[in-house]
């Protein structure tokens, strides 16, 4: 599921929701300045570490990372369409005189495919570690209607309601014969029509029963002075958290502008030089 | 009392859903006072549930369509106060309790409503705490309400509508998914909260007897109209047959009594509870006392001779995968000439007993056998067409164009060759009464006929043995003996084995041949109703309850010699006339 939320008492818990989306923000900035694929390497590996420290076991990294592998090799062949050629030696071309594979290319493409794991990695690992009611006092703190935020919670809490009625439809048409698990695409999409449509009856119901419900429980009496019970707070944790992912982005940042570091070549260049 | 004045008034209430014609409320005319518990009964479709709704402004606000005449809930009119408004006034209980469940943990399902209306985290989490324990639903606190029985959803619902502390609480049938001890429990503590809060309570229910003593009025309605309004003395002394009529669910002792008269039997007054009918029985009875011992139980149906079992559970265990073991350690067989009832408190694992019966599940441990296969080796597909099943909720499975289309899903399923498949559907049909219905559509017929079209749909598999779970949860009494009149025909006159799945213990001891109690996982009784039903102290333990007219019997068969093996009002009629008139 993609809001698995792992329970646990690590930092990375405890921290208010808010950090965890300013943290994104920076390490969003962080990578974007970084294109050397050997230090995008150990950002990833401090990610791996994160994780850890999380209590988050690694089997679940290793089932997103799986998932992932077809668009990390399709982003490193659209590099070398999109990217304009560089570096002397062209060793082939992809297609007959367009996209010439060389060491920078190669090199870039490597960076931005190990980008977007590191994107999804650390995105799964703040999903992990923040519930789903957090996210939604967050977004009241930060401003959104209450309305909209308290939807959004009675929608994920229906998930599981709504995949035990879907079970239920299994069993029942498994029990009239349906036969589910088919190899056959086109037959196993024809076999799943006795479970959607039922499906889709029970998922507009569900949706007129929680819109009745929510009215009579006084839900639109006053949503702007609602209470809400459970309440989060910046505390130190999340200051120096911030302040330490702060300032380490702030200067690789500086440094980057200044002296021009982390280029794709930046820790290969004497390696390259000798080929 | 604060004011005279009544905290409800309809007057002339007349009210149109969007899309039809029919009135669904026509001319009501009620008034409540501060404090009163109504009781509103009526068949299926008699317009209580819109009544309800109209109390607190779901109708018309929330649904739409025509309102007439005036209701005036708390001296506001209903048409001029908005919805919203008028739910921090008046707690609604609906119907389905899954339905109105919508939060991730049962907790913040109960402070769901105080924190809409403001009130500060201290008071929340004090009305959440209190009202939790009082209902015995501390423990499950952080578990999701989905993942809750039925039962259990059904009472987190009801808290969740006291701890928003409403002046008035309208519950529309509370207790449908409760078992006999729950239902009493829910009961107590409505007339507790209406004692010292003051509230005022109206309470939709078909069960008549639980409410005898705690409701201080009883409202039936019929057509959209009221038909019978008085205190439930009045009502059920004069109009229990009345009432049994039209599908609802009189006090059996009442009943009896009505019964024993019309029977030319003098009876003084028609008593409400076990004890008074005991009072009033004594004085025909006494006659009797000197006489001869009776045969103390009717000869056991379980003894009848029986062919071989048909399906062997041998010591089966399961376990899901969560963790949670639902069945431990069973073993009982079933036979062709079996009409089984199924019963036990929420969560004692019925249900998984009988999806393991066709393959649905397959047992941790131990063997099930289906006709000689081993439900384990074989594929579902096989075994299905020994053991049908039909699911409690009809909307679960329908999906086809017209009716004809989904009977006809099985059969392709099971490859049963095209011409045969026209006289299949048809005599099933006409078995289950909807060869009319061939070519509508399933979603626009009646929740009746959709129930109907379920059952046929796994029929014309031709299975020996058709397992129904709950057929029967959420309909009127009425309602109730139709299907199981339908299972009775299926079992007599076209000798299906029949497995049925129930709350209601009047449908067993009416209906079944054999009566299984669960508890726990295991099975702790086995055997004839007559049996069954005599073991009070163990059905107690497992939350269950005889028939009333069974706990009468239990106590005039100790005073007079009697037979205590009566389970129905007609049987006990019966008896008592031969007693008597001889």
């Amino acid at each position: 599921m993609a809001f698995e939320y792992i329970q646990g008492q690590s930092l990375m818990h405890k921290l208010d929701p808010r950090t965890k989306v300013l943290f994104f923000m920076l390490v969003t900035v962080l990578i974007m300045v970084v294109y050397d694929p050997i230090i995008m390497l150990g950002l990833l590996g401090v990610i791996v570490l994160m994780y850890r420290l999380s209590g988050i076991p690694l089997s679940k990294l290793w089932g997103i990372t799986k998932a992932l592998l077809p668009v990390f090799i399709m982003f490193l062949v659209l590099n070398y369409f999109v990217i304009p050629p560089r570096g002397a030696i062209v060793y082939f071309y992809l297609l007959p005189g367009i996209a010439p594979v060389t060491i920078e290319t190669t090199l870039i493409g490597i960076t931005s495919a190990l980008r977007f794991v590191l994107f999804i990695w650390l995105s799964r690992l703040l999903t992990f570690t923040t519930s789903i009611s957090e996210i939604l006092i967050a977004m009241v703190k930060m401003k959104s209607p209450p309305e909209i935020a308290t939807s959004l919670g009675i929608a994920f809490s229906s998930v599981p309601l709504m995949i035990n009625q879907f079970s239920t439809v299994i069993q029942a048409q498994k029990s009239r014969g349906s036969q589910i698990e088919v190899r056959n695409p086109i037959k196993k999409g024809i076999s799943f029509i006795p479970v959607v449509v039922p499906g889709i009856y029970l998922t507009i119901l569900r949706g007129m029963n929680v819109a009745r419900t929510v009215e009579a429980r006084a839900f639109t009496y006053n949503p702007k002075k609602r209470t809400f019970r459970k309440m989060i707070q910046f505390g130190h944790k999340d200051y120096a958290f911030l302040t330490i992912s702060g300032l380490f982005t702030a200067v690789v940042v500086a440094i980057r502008i200044l002296y021009g570091w982390f280029d794709y070549t930046f820790i290969l260049r004497d390696v390259l030089r000798f080929m | 009392m604060t004011s005279k004045a009544p905290v409800i008034s309809c007057k002339g209430l007349t009210y149109i859903y969007p899309g039809t014609t029919e009135p669904a409320l026509n001319g009501i005319d009620l008034e409540v006072e501060r404090g009163e518990i109504v009781l509103i009964t009526g068949p299926t479709g008699a317009g209580k549930t819109t009544l309800c709704s109209t109390l607190n402004g779901l109708v018309p606000h929330f649904y739409g369509g025509r309102l007439e005449g005036e209701v005036r809930v708390l001296g506001q009119d209903v048409r001029d106060t908005s919805a919203g408004y008028l739910s921090t006034k008046v707690g609604m209980l609906f119907q389905d309790p899954s339905s109105q469940l919508i939060s991730a943990t049962v907790e913040d399902e109960v402070a769901f409503g105080p924190e809409n209306l403001g009130v500060t985290v201290e008071e929340i989490t004090q009305r959440t705490n209190s009202v939790l324990n009082y209902m015995e639903l501390s423990g499950l606190k952080e578990r999701p309400p989905f993942a809750l029985s039925g039962g259990q959803q059904q009472a987190v619902g009801l808290a969740s509508v006291i701890a928003m502390k409403p002046e008035i609480l309208v519950l529309d049938e509370p207790t449908s998914n409760l078992d006999p001890i729950g239902t009493i429990n829910i009961f107590a503590l409505l007339r507790k909260i209406s004692r010292e809060e003051e509230n005022t309570i109206i309470i939709v229910e078909h069960k008549l007897q639980e409410l005898v003593d705690i409701a201080d009025r009883i409202v039936m309605v019929e057509g959209g109209k009221i038909r019978l309004e008085g205190p439930p003395r009045e009502i059920l002394a004069e109009d229990a047959v009345l009432l049994y009529e039209r599908g609802l669910q009189p006090p059996q002792v009442s009943l009896l009594a009505h019964k024993l008269k019309a029977a030319g039997i003098p009876i003084e007054k028609v008593p409400l509870t076990v004890s008074e009918s005991l009072e009033i029985l004594s004085k025909p009875l006494r006659a009797l006392k000197e006489r001869a011992s009776e045969l103390r139980q009717k000869e056991s149906e379980a003894q009848q001779i029986k062919s071989q079992p048909i399906i062997e559970v041998e010591n089966v265990s399961f376990q899901y995968p969560g963790g949670v073991v639902a069945v431990r350690d069973v073993t009982t067989e079933f036979y062709k000439e079996d009409f089984v009832g199924i019963i036990g408190q929420n969560g004692s694992g019925k249900t998984t007993l009988v999806k393991l019966l066709n393959g649905l599940l397959k047992p941790t441990r131990g063997v099930v056998k289906v006709f000689g296969l081993n439900s384990r080796e074989s594929p579902i597909h096989d075994l299905i067409k020994y053991v049908g099943y039909v699911f409690q909720d009809p909307d679960s499975q329908l999906f086809s164009k017209t009716v004809y289309q989904e009977l006809s899903f099985g059969l392709k399923n099971l490859r049963v060759p095209k011409d045969q498949w026209e006289s299949r559907i048809n005599s099933v049909a006409k078995m289950l009464l909807i060869d009319s219905l061939l070519k509508e559509a399933p979603y626009s017929l009646s929740r009746g006929d959709r129930q109907r079209v379920a059952i046929a749909s796994v029929l014309v598999m031709e299975p020996q043995v058709v397992v129904v779970d709950e057929p029967t949860t959420g309909q009127d009494p009425r309602k109730r003996r139709e299907i199981m009149e339908l299972m009775k025909v299926l079992h007599d006159k076209y000798g299906k084995t029949i497995i049925f799945i129930t709350h209601d213990m009047d449908l067993v001891a009416e209906y079944a041949k054999r009566c299984i109690v669960m508890k726990d996982g295991g099975i702790v009784l086995d055997g004839a109703p007559h049996e069954v039903f005599l073991h009070y102290d163990e059905l107690e333990k497992t939350h269950l309850k005889p028939p009333m007219i069974t706990l009468l019997f239990k106590e005039l068969g100790t005073r007079y010699n009697l037979r205590k093996d009566i389970l129905t009002v007609d049987e006990a009629l019966d008896y008592l006339k031969s007693k008597l008139v001889s």
